[in-house]
């Protein structure tokens, strides 16, 4: 209990620091580097991720003594908050790996390089780049990061339960009806056994699994000039009573309170299918897997994307300088291919993503990550980049969860939550 | 001599050399952030972004017009309310059998107290792991007896009663430890004499032990209820204020408004700061009063 009281002083602390804090930004004018630089760069990759980062790392220091890379171990979840805490410090990282969904946020530190114009370069090849994570690195037309890594939703399922249940596997063609009825056949109360496995924490996690389901529906977040919320539209509400039906009438999704266990329960043959990431495939060593895109409504199939980025603050000296011409070297399609090879990562560049060759190497390396890395091209749409993002997030993920913990009915449940995002709207907008 | 060589030979210079590094320290990370924080609590503003508005009051009106404060306020109280009754009874009645000459005792005593240094994301894991609803062991004996299931954390009406049942868990050997050195102060003549007298265990006990007991009872209560007030560790690493809100407790949603929500855009920093102020009057008032209601009704051994 003493603990607490040093947090709230924490707390205290830190805003604190934020009142003195940001004045120096490093507006020192660019130079060409005189001398050999080192830059700080924060990644959170951890065991192979780290690995191949690594190697990659240790080939760039090699070849580059002029420009040498020290790279630092930053939680991406911590990502942003530590940044706030080296801007209060006044000495923001060269390079940092920032989530997508962060960059309104970003907007607002000072020294973040305004990447737009140095994207135009030839050797930056942006156009490459895939169209969802362009967009989210984008916001009010600036372009902020360079896309680091990107993930989508598909749907990994476990080949034993679906033979023992005498079901066939899902398909390509497979409605969200196909998936409820399978869910259900494969659920079994007494020996624990879920169907499905459905993020309950009422975070953003909770969120976009959901958003595909609305989108195929041809429901959208928010309104077409993102001044109001329009989730709560009858195709919204559609999408949750799939979800609902499953949870609260069928009994046959295991609910993920703490968001924390359901690899582990899938990977002990408890769980029929998820609907998941590529992020997830290493920790199910003990099944027998196989990956299917989403299903989908009136045979739309679409998924989303969950891009991170690399953002560059200008320290001065030529650093900057420096730091970008790091970046283009690590994005281009030789360290793309070679860290997605080591890591399953799946490849950020249309060029690598249809290369055939790789293709087939990338699939022998990681069974069923060829059809994440295809189901890219079932990325159409993107979350709102706004400030008030967080806020509406939260109110969804609250309605979705109470919704699927049968709490309250799912129209009720987004109508609250669309009044609240239009709360949120509002105080940004003003 | 001179004033100052006067004073380089007083006591004076040696109390405050010994005393400086604790002033330093409660100065710098004590008293500066209080009062940045409450500077903080009349501006807008973020962390990240360096901008700062001074906004007078509104940040502490706003609180009376926002549904999930008043939820936070509401938590808050609620575990208030069940956490400090609950830990103070239960760890007089702990202390009480623990204060007795039987074998393997200082084990018994030991064993009480070793929740208290055990680290909380330690007892987060364990309980989370015995209180889980599909496979935890808690559930499977509840079933063998024909109860349950039990959603504990993961249920919306049960995850409060749940936190309360961990960290009472957690904190009743501090608690006991107090009252256990207090029933050693209680002298035994007067049992003796009151046993005498034809005093029945239970009367003598509510008329005798309880009263003499009442400086721990008082140092019991304000100390439980600033922390549970205070509560954060429990929830944000094993509930994160879920489901739907229900364990989000005043300073958890703090933490929430400042350090994730409040990161620039929406600058929250401020409207944070000024809620912790306000559970920072709260606290006081309460302390406060609750000293003042101790004198009246405590007796204090001459």
């Amino acid at each position: 209990m003493r603990k607490r009281f040093f947090v709230l002083l924490a707390a205290f602390g830190l805003m604190t620091s934020a009142c003195t804090g940001g004045g120096d930004d490093g507006n020192t004018p660019s130079e060409s580097p005189s001398g050999p630089v080192t830059l700080t760069f924060w990644h959170g990759y951890s065991d192979a991720e780290a690995d191949s980062l690594k190697a990659l790392l240790d080939e760039w220091n090699a070849a580059n003594p002029d420009i040498q890379v020290e790279s630092l171990y930053v939680n991406n979840d911590k990502a942003l908050q530590k940044l706030t805490v080296a801007l209060q410090g006044g000495e923001p990282p060269d390079i940092t790996y920032q989530y997508g969904s962060s960059l309104p946020q970003l907007a607002e530190a000072p020294g973040l390089v305004d990447l737009t114009d140095w994207v135009k370069e030839p050797d930056v090849n942006w156009e490459d780049f895939i169209a969802g994570a362009r967009t989210a690195a984008t916001f009010d037309g600036k372009v902020l990061g360079l896309p680091a890594l990107i993930d989508d939703l598909a749907i990994v399922y476990n080949k034993t339960l679906f033979d023992d249940a005498g079901l066939d596997y899902p398909s390509d063609q497979w409605t969200w009806d196909d998936l409820r009825a399978a869910a259900k056949a494969l659920t079994n109360t007494a020996d624990k056994r879920f169907g499905f496995a459905y993020p309950m924490d009422a975070s953003e996690d909770s969120v976009w699994h959901y958003d595909p389901l609305l989108w195929q529906l041809g429901g959208s977040i928010l309104n077409e000039d993102e001044s109001q919320a329009a989730f709560n539209s009858p195709e919204g509400v559609q999408a949750l009573e799939v979800l609902t039906g499953m949870a609260v009438d069928d009994k046959s999704v295991y609910l993920d309170i703490q968001n924390s266990a359901y690899t582990e329960i899938f990977n002990s043959g408890r769980i029929g299918m998820l609907m998941t990431g590529p992020w997830d495939l290493s920790s199910f060593p003990d099944v027998d897997y196989g990956v299917e895109i989403l299903p989908g409504f009136d045979g739309d199939h679409q998924t989303i994307a969950g891009p991170d980025m690399w953002c560059v603050f200008d320290n001065g000296g030529g650093r900057k300088e420096a730091a970008l011409k790091f970046l283009t070297w690590l994005t281009a399609p030789d360290q793309i291919k070679k860290e997605a090879l080591a890591t399953g990562h799946l490849p950020i560049r249309l060029s690598v993503a249809q290369d055939t060759a790789f293709l087939d190497d990338f699939g022998a390396t990681f069974p069923g990550i060829d059809v994440f890395a295809e189901n890219l091209a079932n990325v159409v749409q993107a979350r709102p980049v706004l400030a008030a993002y967080p806020s509406i997030s939260e109110a969804m993920g609250l309605a979705i969860v109470s919704a699927m913990l049968g709490e309250s009915e799912p129209k009720a449940a987004l109508d609250e939550a669309a009044a609240q995002s239009n709360d949120a709207l509002a105080l940004g907008a003003g | 001599m001179t004033r100052f060589r006067r004073f380089l030979v007083s006591d004076h210079l040696a109390g405050w050399t010994f005393i400086l590094p604790s002033v330093v320290l409660v100065g710098l990370f004590g008293l500066v952030p209080i009062v940045w924080g409450l500077i903080l609590s009349f501006q807008k503003a973020g962390l990240i972004s360096p901008e700062r508005e001074w906004v007078g009051f509104e940040n502490y009106a706003r609180i009376l017009s926002d549904p999930k404060a008043r939820q936070a306020a509401v938590n808050t109280i609620s575990y208030t309310v069940l956490f400090v009754p609950i830990s103070i009874l239960l760890a007089l009645f702990v202390a009480h059998a623990l204060n007795r000459k039987i074998a393997l005792i200082r084990f018994y005593r030991l064993a009480v107290f070793i929740p208290v240094v055990t680290s909380t994301i330690a007892t987060g894991i364990m309980f989370l792991w015995l209180l889980d609803k599909n496979f935890g062991l808690a559930n499977w004996l509840l079933d063998r007896i024909g109860v349950g299931p039990f959603g504990f954390f993961e249920d919306p009406h049960q995850a409060m009663g749940a936190l309360v049942l961990m960290t009472v868990w957690g904190w009743l050997g501090f608690d006991t430890i107090i009252y256990l050195a207090a029933l050693q102060g209680v002298p035994q003549e007067l049992i003796e004499a009151a046993a005498i007298d034809g005093a029945s265990r239970w009367s003598s006990f509510w008329r005798i032990t309880w009263p003499m007991l009442g400086p721990a009872t008082l140092l019991l209560v304000v100390w439980s209820t600033i922390s549970a007030l205070q509560l954060f560790d429990e929830v944000f690493f094993v509930t994160k204020g879920g489901p739907l809100g229900r364990t989000s407790v005043v300073v958890f949603y703090v933490y929430r408004l400042a350090f994730e929500q409040g990161l620039g855009g929406l600058s929250l920093a401020g409207y944070a700061a000024a809620i912790a102020y306000v559970l920072f009057l709260v606290i006081l008032v309460l302390t406060l009063a609750q000293f003042w209601l101790g004198r009246r009704v405590i007796h204090y051994q001459s």
